[in-house]
């Protein structure tokens, strides 16, 4: 296979301190895929993507980022939005411009063109009405719309999302899958997002991994995701 | 009036302690605020305590000549060695059991803040040296300050503004959302240390200054009477710093009057304000859910 790959997970093991979560893993992500990253609560998922983005060191194996013209490709990352303090009296203008950091050096502030910037990815988000709301007192779906427009600030090549759907409800659930399959198709960006709901994800997604017991299966969505594969992973009969 | 005039006055034989009255109530607010952010309150609790005990463990080396002689001008730097370096060291030590994971938090943080009284304790009355100076640091005697140790916290404390204004970008990045920062290729341990050596510098210098009881009650109350205010982070830093220069004033002002101990009048003060702020957000929260219900017939 000679596809052009933005990231590569060779057998990589993940965990916390001895304790192994994942060993194994072998990945190599096409870059402008839009990529589903699929499995039980528990099955490491979210550890997987931490050890991906740098938060948790790998237990052994290597993680790669394939860089076409030098500098290292830039992440953006959509944490889950419960694990963000509500303490904090940010706005929605100002979580977006965090995702500017990465190109403001220390002891400068933002400057015009990176307020306009954040109001601009607030827009493409649907949430260009947020800006001056508070950030804490947003619903689900809008602290959701906010994130990914800070992940969209960054000016990434890989967005990896962990459970953007997770408590919302289903109409809001389709909003926000509608609108990353939007940022992809339009921005040819790649994309890896965790998910347990396979219904939700499973018309956007070319490409899927699936995290079971310890081990991975992936492919294609339209190989994978038929009743026949997916009765088999789940081991269980639909009726 | 006049009383106000006489405080405000050059000459005025108390200068130094409301200069230091003031400095204290403007960064250990400013510095408050990250606690909260981070919710560290409990560590505003117990580092205050460490770094008495740090200034008692400085003194009962000299005592018992572990630690060459020093001058008696020199005292004052004795103590802020003991201070910032028993501060500093258990930052230090809490940052690293935070990263490996190791026990509770609070756990932690309650026993350094018991330990430490304790050692403060035991440190003092075993140290001839502690029958007078050092019991003075310790209880924080606003009204006995050197212009040296004026111009050693005026020094720190701009310092520690200068940090906090021109890295705040930063320190609110690792604060709200370490994973972000690391996936922005943030260097967060650095940003951590460096944002914890200013907490614990500005401990070891209000400590040493007005010591443990008052550096708590600044570090902490302006800043939780200032959240249950501000709409805004700026609105918070800023409300935080005012309430704390302010209610340092006004302290130092009653203390005067009443010839009450500045530090727990400053303390008393801020809990009164912290009660009537609480008082207050209640009422307009009630005002504007009667508002939304519109009148009842």
């Amino acid at each position: 296979m000679t596809e052009d790959w933005l990231l590569s997970l060779d057998d990589v093991a993940v965990g916390y301190g001895r304790r192994v979560v994942l060993s194994g893993i072998g990945i190599k992500l096409p870059r402008g895929s839009f990529t589903g990253l699929l499995g039980a609560n528990g099955s490491g998922k979210s550890t997987l993507i931490k050890s991906i983005i740098g938060v948790i060191p790998p237990l052994s194996g290597k993680i790669q980022f394939a860089s076409q013209d030098g500098p290292d490709p830039v992440l953006g990352y959509v944490p889950q939005r419960e694990a963000l303090d509500s303490i904090f009296l940010l706005s929605g203008l100002e979580v977006v411009l965090m995702g500017c950091c990465g190109r403001v050096g220390p002891g400068r502030s933002f400057g015009r063109e990176h307020r306009d910037w954040a109001q601009q990815c607030l827009q493409s988000a649907g949430a260009g009405d947020l800006a001056r709301q508070r950030f804490s007192e947003l619903s689900g779906g809008q602290k959701q719309r906010v994130l990914i427009a800070r992940a969209l600030a960054a000016k990434p090549d890989l967005l990896i999302l962990d459970e953007p759907t997770a408590g919302i409800d289903a109409a809001t659930s389709r909003a926000i899958m509608e609108l990353l399959g939007r940022i992809h198709r339009e921005q040819a960006l790649t994309l890896l997002m965790v998910n347990h709901d396979l219904a939700a994800m499973r018309q956007f997604i070319q490409h899927v991994i699936w995290l079971q017991e310890g081990r991975i299966t992936q492919g294609r969505a339209d190989e994978l995701l038929t009743r026949d594969r997916l009765e088999e992973m789940l081991k269980l009969q639909f009726s | 009036m006049e009383m106000l005039r006489e405080i405000l006055a050059p000459d005025f034989l108390l200068r130094n302690s409301v200069y230091i009255s003031l400095l204290i109530g403007l960064a250990c607010p400013l510095v408050g605020v990250h606690l909260v952010l981070r919710r560290l309150v409990f560590m505003g609790v117990a580092l205050p305590q460490v770094s008495s005990c740090g200034i008692a463990a400085a003194f009962a080396l000299h005592a018992w000549h572990i630690i060459p002689h020093v001058e008696e001008s020199s005292e004052g730097l004795l103590a802020f060695t003991g201070s910032a370096t028993f501060t500093l060291a258990t930052i230090l030590l809490f940052a690293v059991m935070e990263r490996r994971g190791r026990g509770s938090v609070e756990g932690r943080v309650g026993a350094a803040y018991v330990l430490a009284g304790a050692w403060s304790i035991l440190l003092l009355v075993k140290n001839p040296f502690g029958e007078h100076g050092l019991l003075d640091r310790l209880k924080g005697e606003i009204i006995a300050v050197s212009s040296a140790d004026l111009l050693l916290t005026a020094g720190t404390f701009g310092v520690v503004v200068a940090a906090l204004f021109l890295f705040h970008k930063e320190f609110m990045l690792v604060s709200f959302d370490r994973d972000m920062a690391v996936s922005l290729k943030k260097n967060v341990m650095g940003w951590d240390a460096l944002l914890f050596a200013v907490i614990g510098l500005t401990i070891s210098v209000s400590v040493l200054s007005v010591g443990p009881l008052v550096t708590f009650g600044f570090l902490l109350l302006p800043a939780l009477i200032a959240h249950q205010l501000a709409s805004s982070m700026r609105q918070f830093a800023v409300l935080a710093a005012v309430i704390g220069v302010v209610s340092a004033f006004l302290g130092f002002c009653i203390a005067y009057r009443w010839d009450l101990p500045v530090g727990p009048t400053d303390v008393a003060l801020l809990g009164f304000l912290y009660g009537a702020a609480f008082l207050l957000k209640k009422l307009l929260y009630r005002r504007s859910v009667g508002a939304m219900n519109g009148p009842v017939r």
